[in-house]
């Protein structure tokens, strides 16, 4: 870090100006405070108990990939770590400036660049904001069907950092599926383009590389993705399943016969119980199952129809079109105030995935040793993005009175996530399904891909010899380390 | 101090990112700090220690906000961050720590002074008094709403008291105001006489005419977010003949280039001027279309930083109806 009254300060501060205009670097109090906390719970209660919080030491923000570039070499000249933010809504505390350096805004980078109705895709600047972006496209008749509860709070950029997801994933895809190609600089400042298109044989694929790469590869600038029709139909259906399981049946059923839902959403009991009464106002017991078809009237309708008659043979309570479409309307309620979990509780999203035949073991060995280990923290789950092959757990922990020490508070935080990912890697489960490694999960890189990790390393090594992009994130080495 | 009344808004906001899409200034200065929840954070750390609002650039940040209410519209909770904001500049105005410039303007405001001329059944507040011939004209500057915007309650509340005066000498039962401004604070504060918005007041006496010419409304801040999003504005240009297109991409934005903060553009030029150049890209055919807000000051900040636009205010829709067709 360098201290605000060194004189090594003002020389990066007139590099930083020079590239950028003064206007584009801050240093004010008011934005180090802001990038100084994203959605991670750790700096939340850092912030809440009254402590100091690492911060950036410049605020950047590039209005073109030519300027990121120009930052990008500036901060190899000094050696100062760059840290790509997007709409700081990421879970991981991806985007934080652990080592200070300069946090890299992409927000002035918005602008939604081409849409192609031939091929239907758009072209836009990484930091637009997605429901800026999805308002721009539909305004011409399109919708890029990426419907994140975060679609407000986030950039494209971010989204394509993280491999993030909407809530139409099961038909849409995740945003690794949405991209058709990317442009990036470098972490030693050049700007490259991967393939014009997505499925090729000419080689491995380079956009594949960057989508999940947190930063640590470079910085997403700019980026085609697929957009579509708005669809003439869309309909949503709900039933509630006497458990968890026989609901899971029926959804994997709905899969394997390769009906295509665009959303399928499961809650198991305590998540009904807890969340889906308060929301939906449904105050029976049971596992709340919802899933949803768009496209043309006709094939929605059969599709419909079908989808109904697997989950009827495991006899639930049919709860009807109505708490259905009631789900869909409010499905982002949940997210704001007072909904949301939010101190003084202590929360994780544990969000994992795994095929059919593995995700219950998942589940419960999660279940499990949160609740031996960790009487204190309730445990919830939803099942969210449903693939051929089995699904995503979204699963919390929540501890209503943590301790009032943050250092303590943080060391059960860990200990929890370290049970419990672990137990889910054991049972087939990965790290994370769609909020990203980041700060959090780094520590677990090495468990998770065993000596493949070493792979990604060699590539991180190789692309930014100075460790300048993002240090210290994904598991990767830490600044000077 | 007043922020602490404010608790459950700091303690929602804080950690919140759901409406930052929406925050105008944030929009175009792309800083976390132009947010909520970087105002929120802000506002925290001063709530816990509370010498940290002597920081400049804290102060600076709060003075910068576009108070534009759109935040607070579509918040599920409807959490009044606008009131928070508000709250921490009565705070830094009681701390004797207003910037140079938000002084210089309040000593200008709370000078207003107010009169009647004419006479008549009712009062009219505005512009256009020429649209109302059988009203009494009032006339004077701001009533309290901007110096309440920077923060000075009691020199607001000074000045209405001499409004009220002057009204109540007149003997008047209706009050009706052109401002939206002007008309949601007194509706609020006056008491004692029926305040409405002049296009209510229009309404009763426009012609039934069938759309003819296209124009595009720029919602005001204050009629959508704290008069119910009133739709009588619509209807009476619809009664004058105007075809009515939706401006930008979404209904949710705050469109009004700082007019939830009353004296924007005095205060944050450059900043008014972005607001303005955001309309100006988001709007379909800004060279040829027509505009009409129901905000004086929309309708001078656009015509000032884009003269190339026709921006009329809906008093001024309304006179000039016939010459448009
Ligand atoms: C209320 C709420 C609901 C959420 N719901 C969802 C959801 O439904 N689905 C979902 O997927 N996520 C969800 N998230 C998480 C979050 O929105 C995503 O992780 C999102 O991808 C973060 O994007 P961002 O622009 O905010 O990135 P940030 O948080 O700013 O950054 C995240 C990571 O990406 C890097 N980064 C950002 N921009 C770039 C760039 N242009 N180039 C390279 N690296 C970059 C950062 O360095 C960091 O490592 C939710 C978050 C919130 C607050
Ligand atoms: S106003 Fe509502 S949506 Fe906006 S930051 Fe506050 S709590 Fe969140």
């Amino acid at each position: 870090m360098i201290t605000a009254n060194s004189y090594m300060h003002e020389m990066v501060r007139s590099e930083l100006s020079w590239a950028l205009g003064d206007d584009h670097v801050q240093t004010g109090d008011s934005d180090k405070l802001g990038h100084s906390i994203d959605y991670y719970w750790v700096p939340e209660v850092w912030h809440d108990r009254g402590r100091t919080l690492p911060a950036p030491d410049f605020v950047v923000y590039p209005g073109s990939a030519a300027e990121v570039s120009e930052v990008i070499k500036i901060a190899n000249t000094h050696g100062i770590p760059v840290i790509p933010w997007g709409g700081g809504s990421g879970s991981q505390g991806g985007a934080l400036p652990v080592y200070g350096g300069i946090v890299m805004d992409m927000k002035r980078m918005n602008r939604l660049l081409a849409i192609d109705p031939v091929s239907m895709t758009a072209t836009a600047e990484a930091g637009i904001n997605t429901q800026h972006l999805e308002w721009a496209v539909e305004k011409v008749g399109y919708s890029t069907m990426h419907f994140p509860a975060s679609i407000a709070c986030a950039t494209l950029g971010g989204f394509i950092a993280n491999r993030g997801t909407g809530v139409l994933s099961t038909k849409y895809g995740k945003i690794e599926d949405m991209v058709m190609t990317l442009e990036v600089v470098t972490p030693t400042g050049e700007i490259i383009n991967t393939l014009p298109v997505p499925r090729h044989a000419s080689g491995p694929d380079l956009a594949q590389l960057f989508l999940g790469s947190e930063g640590t590869l470079g910085v997403v600038t700019k980026a085609t993705i697929k957009i579509h029709p708005v669809p003439e139909s869309r309909r949503f259906h709900a039933f509630l399943f006497r458990n968890m399981h026989d609901a899971m049946g029926a959804g994997a059923k709905i899969m394997t016969t390769r009906l295509r839902p665009c959303v399928i959403r499961l809650y198991d009991e305590p998540e009904t119980a807890r969340l889906i009464k308060r929301v939906l106002g449904i105050d029976r017991c049971g596992a709340y199952l919802v899933f949803g078809f768009d496209g043309p009237a006709a094939s929605v309708d059969l599709e419909m129809g079908q989808a109904c008659a697997i989950c009827r043979q495991a006899e639930p309570e049919d709860l009807g079109p109505d708490m259905g479409q009631a789900w869909w309307d409010h499905r982002y309620k949940f997210f704001y105030p007072p909904y949301m979990f939010h101190l003084p509780q202590a929360f994780g999203t544990l969000d994992t995935v795994a095929t059919f035949a593995n995700i219950e073991k998942v589940y419960w060995a999660m279940k499990n040793v949160v609740g031996e280990k960790f009487p204190q923290a309730a445990f919830i789950g939803h099942f969210s993005h449903w693939y051929e092959w089995g699904c995503m757990l979204y699963a919390r922990f929540i501890i209503e009175d943590p301790p009032r020490d943050p250092h303590e508070a943080v060391a059960l935080y860990n200990r929890i996530w370290d049970t419990a990912i672990r137990a889910a890697i054991r049972e087939g489960g990965v790290i994370n399904e769609h909020h990203g490694v980041g700060l959090k999960l780094g520590r677990m890189m090495k468990d998770l891909y065993g000596p493949a990790f070493r792979v990604l390393e060699d590539i991180k090594g190789a692309l930014d010899p100075n460790n300048i992009m993002n240090p210290g994130k994904m598991g990767f080495r830490a600044k000077g380390s | 101090m007043h922020i602490d009344n404010h608790g459950d808004v700091i303690a929602a906001c804080r950690f919140c990112f759901m409406c930052r899409h929406l925050d105008p200034v944030g929009n175009v200065t792309f800083r976390e700090a132009d947010t909520p929840r970087g105002r929120a954070l802000i506002l925290d750390r001063v709530r816990m220690a509370q010498e940290r609002l002597a920081n400049p650039d804290f102060i600076d940040t709060m003075y910068r906000s576009a108070l534009s209410g759109a935040n607070r519209q579509h918040c599920v909770s409807h959490y009044d961050e606008t009131g928070l904001v508000l709250a921490a500049r009565r705070d830094i105005v009681a701390a004797g720590l207003a910037p140079e410039p938000v002084k210089a303007l309040a000593h200008e405001l709370v000078r207003a002074t107010f009169a009647i001329e004419g006479r008549g059944s009712s009062l009219y507040f505005g512009d256009h008094p020429r649209l109302y011939p059988e009203c009494a004209t009032l006339s004077g500057g701001d009533p309290g709403v901007a110096l309440e915007a920077l923060g000075f309650a009691g020199e607001a509340a000074e000045v209405l008291g001499r409004l009220r005066g002057v009204i109540a000498a007149s003997g008047s039962g209706t009050l009706v105001v052109g401002e939206p401004s002007s008309y949601v604070f007194l509706k609020k504060r006056l008491g004692g006489i029926a305040v409405v918005h002049c296009s209510e007041y229009l309404l009763s006496t426009a012609p039934e005419a069938g759309p003819a010419r296209r124009a595009v409304y720029l919602e005001s801040d204050f009629l959508r977010n704290y008069a119910d999003g009133m739709d009588a504005p619509r209807r009476l240009l619809r009664r004058h003949g105007y075809e009515l297109a939706p401006f930008g991409t979404n209904a949710e934005e705050s469109h009004a280039v700082g007019e939830g903060a009353v004296v924007f553009d005095a205060l944050q030029p450059e900043l008014c001027k972005r607001l303005c150049r955001r309309i100006r890209e988001l709007a379909d055919n800004p060279a040829a279309d027509l505009f009409i807000t129901p905000s004086r000051h929309a309708k001078a900040a656009l015509r000032k930083y884009h003269p190339e636009m026709r921006v009329v205010s809906l008093e001024e829709a309304v006179t000039q109806e016939r010459s448009h067709k």
